[in-house]
């Protein structure tokens, strides 16, 4: 009786399932095929000729690095915050949800050009740094990798956040008192009580804030320029200015090979993880 | 019990969270090796005072003195006090033998000490066959075992139980709360444990103290709790009892009074000036049908009679309409039956007298 009704249920999905097909299944198929096929039919020529360029491996030196930062910055800045935010009570916890929820109503080109203002020669970061003596005269941390950085780091921070808080959100507060009742101190609770029991929520954000910064291309079209690539950027460029179908859809391959195996990994890595805890 | 011989000693401990005073100006003094409930209703402080204790929550004032040692100031990894929480807040990536391995770890114990304590402690609690397991498949008399070894292997100064009997059936309940008190007393662990429940403080404790809106109502023994409670409060709060309110019409030379009540004219023994509103009570258990001579005497009519296995209660009630409670662990007279009007009676010395306008 409940199969049965399973079953009917089932044709609910079918406007999302059909629309999914044609707009993102059958284009990405044809992708797929445009990057093997040369004017000979059946060629792995284009992927062969990719890697055998050295300015291909700087792109995805350069794509596979911020991504990295950009992970590790979020995390590191994002961790705290989520801790903070789940174990905060009433009109707090509410504030700092609005502020971490609220901006992501904001256009990422809104923020994009916002962090171009921000990280001029002349502005606040470079100001506030000369002001504090730290740097000596006022430098331009725009189109630089660094700022790069800060840019994506700000876009993607609540996808950090999110599922390191609903992680600590279900972790009983009593156990961080029991072990400090057991005489650990504040480091080894964390060491051994908090972080082991947060790993599936890192894991998760992380993989999130990678393969977002992986696949960006706003962010450093407008806070980097043309100069420094990105496997995005570059799978843009061919299509949209140099006509370059056969370059785009390599790349577009490459990228979604990367985006797929993050998330293989990753859902690996947290079953271990679950599976362990 | 003088301070000198006090293992705990807690001094004018208060809090407030905001506008709401939870502990107000608290004293108490634990020996060494004694097992102390604190017992009250919820919101009284008693789980408040115990997390001061373990240093997991700071009071606003006054002190907690440990073996001699003022620990106010210390966080709680310096305390050597230990903690079985009502959740048991066992570590769930951990097994049970690293749950109970956990605190000699932290405390930097040599790894070849640590297997022995830890296998000692399992086998204390019968939890020896269980060491590899994860905590998440145990049951929860299981869990409370091994939570209760975790916070003896370190070999705390004081055991702290904030009502960890609470999540187990009936049954269970009972036989843990013996088997933990033989434990405790075996290991000579100094305790102090919270609960709501009168019948579990009194099986468990060496004395109890009935805790009320963040004060100390009574320090004493089981014993002494339920025959002589010192205010109305405890008389409510631990054990069944009838209260009436009361008048007292004389007070005679040698202490005794004479008090009007909606049973009639009751005497008890008692220091108060004619005139003065009180509340008097009496315990089921120390009523019985028949008239006697020289005691409180009512008449009454039955309602129901209740069979509760090792006891019978007897539901009545008085001329004029006033319930209250007979039990006995032995023979109803014969033929009694509800709707029945019979003599009740009951010793002088076992009427309880208070002050009327406290706790009803």
């Amino acid at each position: 009786m409940t199969g049965l009704r399973l079953d009917r249920m089932i044709w609910l999905a079918l406007p999302a399932v059909a629309y999914l097909v044609i707009v993102y299944a059958l284009p990405l198929l044809w992708l797929l095929g445009r990057s093997v096929t040369g004017p000979d039919g059946f060629t792995l020529a284009q992927f062969t000729d990719f890697f055998a360029d050295p300015f291909s491996w700087r792109v995805m030196g350069n794509t596979l690095r911020i991504a990295f930062w950009v992970t590790l910055v979020a995390l590191v800045i994002g961790y705290p915050v989520a801790i903070a935010m789940a174990r905060a009570r009433g009109l707090m916890q509410v504030l700092l949800l609005v502020a971490m929820i609220l901006p992501l109503s904001i256009g990422v080109v809104v923020k994009a050009f916002a962090w171009q203002i921000v990280l001029r020669r002349d502005g606040v970061i470079s100001q506030g740094l000369v002001a504090s003596g730290i740097w000596s005269e006022p430098q331009r941390l725009l189109f630089t990798e660094a700022g790069l950085i800060l840019g994506a780091t700000n876009v993607f921070l609540p996808f950090m956040i999110l599922p390191i808080y609903s992680v600590v959100k279900l972790i009983d507060p009593r156990l961080t008192e029991a072990g400090a009742t057991l005489g650990a101190s504040p480091l080894y609770r964390f060491r051994k009580i908090l972080l082991p029991l947060t790993l599936p929520g890192i894991v998760s954000g992380s993989a999130f804030v990678f393969s977002m910064s992986v696949s960006m291309f706003v962010i450093p079209s407008l806070l980097i320029g043309d100069r420094f690539q990105t496997l995005a950027t570059l799978t843009g460029r061919s299509y949209l200015l140099m006509r370059n179908e056969a370059l785009g859809s390599t790349t577009a391959v490459i990228l979604l090979v990367i985006a797929v195996s993050i998330v293989v990994v990753s859902t690996w890595l947290s079953k271990r993880i679950g599976r362990s805890l | 019990m003088n301070s000198d011989q006090a293992f705990l000693e807690i001094r004018q401990a208060s809090k407030s969270f905001g506008v709401a005073k939870v502990l107000d100006g608290v004293d108490l003094a634990v020996a060494k090796g004694e097992f102390v409930s604190l017992l009250g209703p919820s919101g009284c402080g008693k789980t408040t005072l115990l997390r001061i204790v373990a240093g997991l929550l700071s009071a606003d004032r006054g002190h907690v003195m440990l073996d001699g040692a003022d620990i106010s100031a210390r966080p709680p990894h310096h305390r050597d006090v230990g903690v079985v929480f009502q959740s048991y807040a066992l570590f769930p990536h951990l097994t049970v033998a690293e749950n109970v391995a956990f605190g000699l770890h932290a405390k930097g114990a040599s790894t070849s000490s640590i297997q022995p304590t830890v296998a000692k402690f399992l086998d204390l609690v019968h939890m020896a066959a269980f060491a590899d397991r994860s905590v998440k498949a145990l049951s929860g008399g299981q869990q409370q075992r091994v939570a209760v070894a975790r916070a003896l292997a370190v070999g705390p100064k004081l055991l702290l139980l904030d009502e960890p009997f609470s999540a187990l059936d009936r049954k269970l309940r009972e036989t843990m709360q013996i088997e933990l008190k033989r434990l405790l007393r075996e290991l000579g662990t100094t305790a102090v444990f919270v609960t709501h429940d009168q019948d579990e403080a009194l099986i468990m404790s060496d004395r109890i103290a009935v805790m009320n809106a963040g004060l100390i109502e009574q320090l004493d023994t089981p014993d002494a709790i339920y025959r002589r409670p010192a205010t109305a409060f405890a008389l409510e709060f631990v054990g069944l009892s009838t209260r009436l309110k009361g008048k007292v019409l004389a007070a005679e030379g040698d202490g005794g009074l004479v008090i009007e009540t909606a049973f009639g004219i009751i005497r008890a023994n008692g220091h108060y000036l004619p005139g003065s509103a009180v509340l008097v009570g009496v315990r089921p258990e120390r009523m019985a049908f028949g008239v006697r001579e020289g005691a409180n005497t009512v008449h009454a009519s039955v309602r129901d009679i209740v069979f509760q296995g090792s006891r019978i209660q007897a539901h009545v009630v008085s001329a004029d309409d006033e319930p209250f409670l007979i039990e006995t662990g032995g023979e109803l007279p014969a033929g009694l039956a509800p709707g029945q009007h019979v003599p009740v009676s009951w010793a002088m010395s076992d009427t309880l007298v208070y002050p009327a306008g406290a706790t009803p």
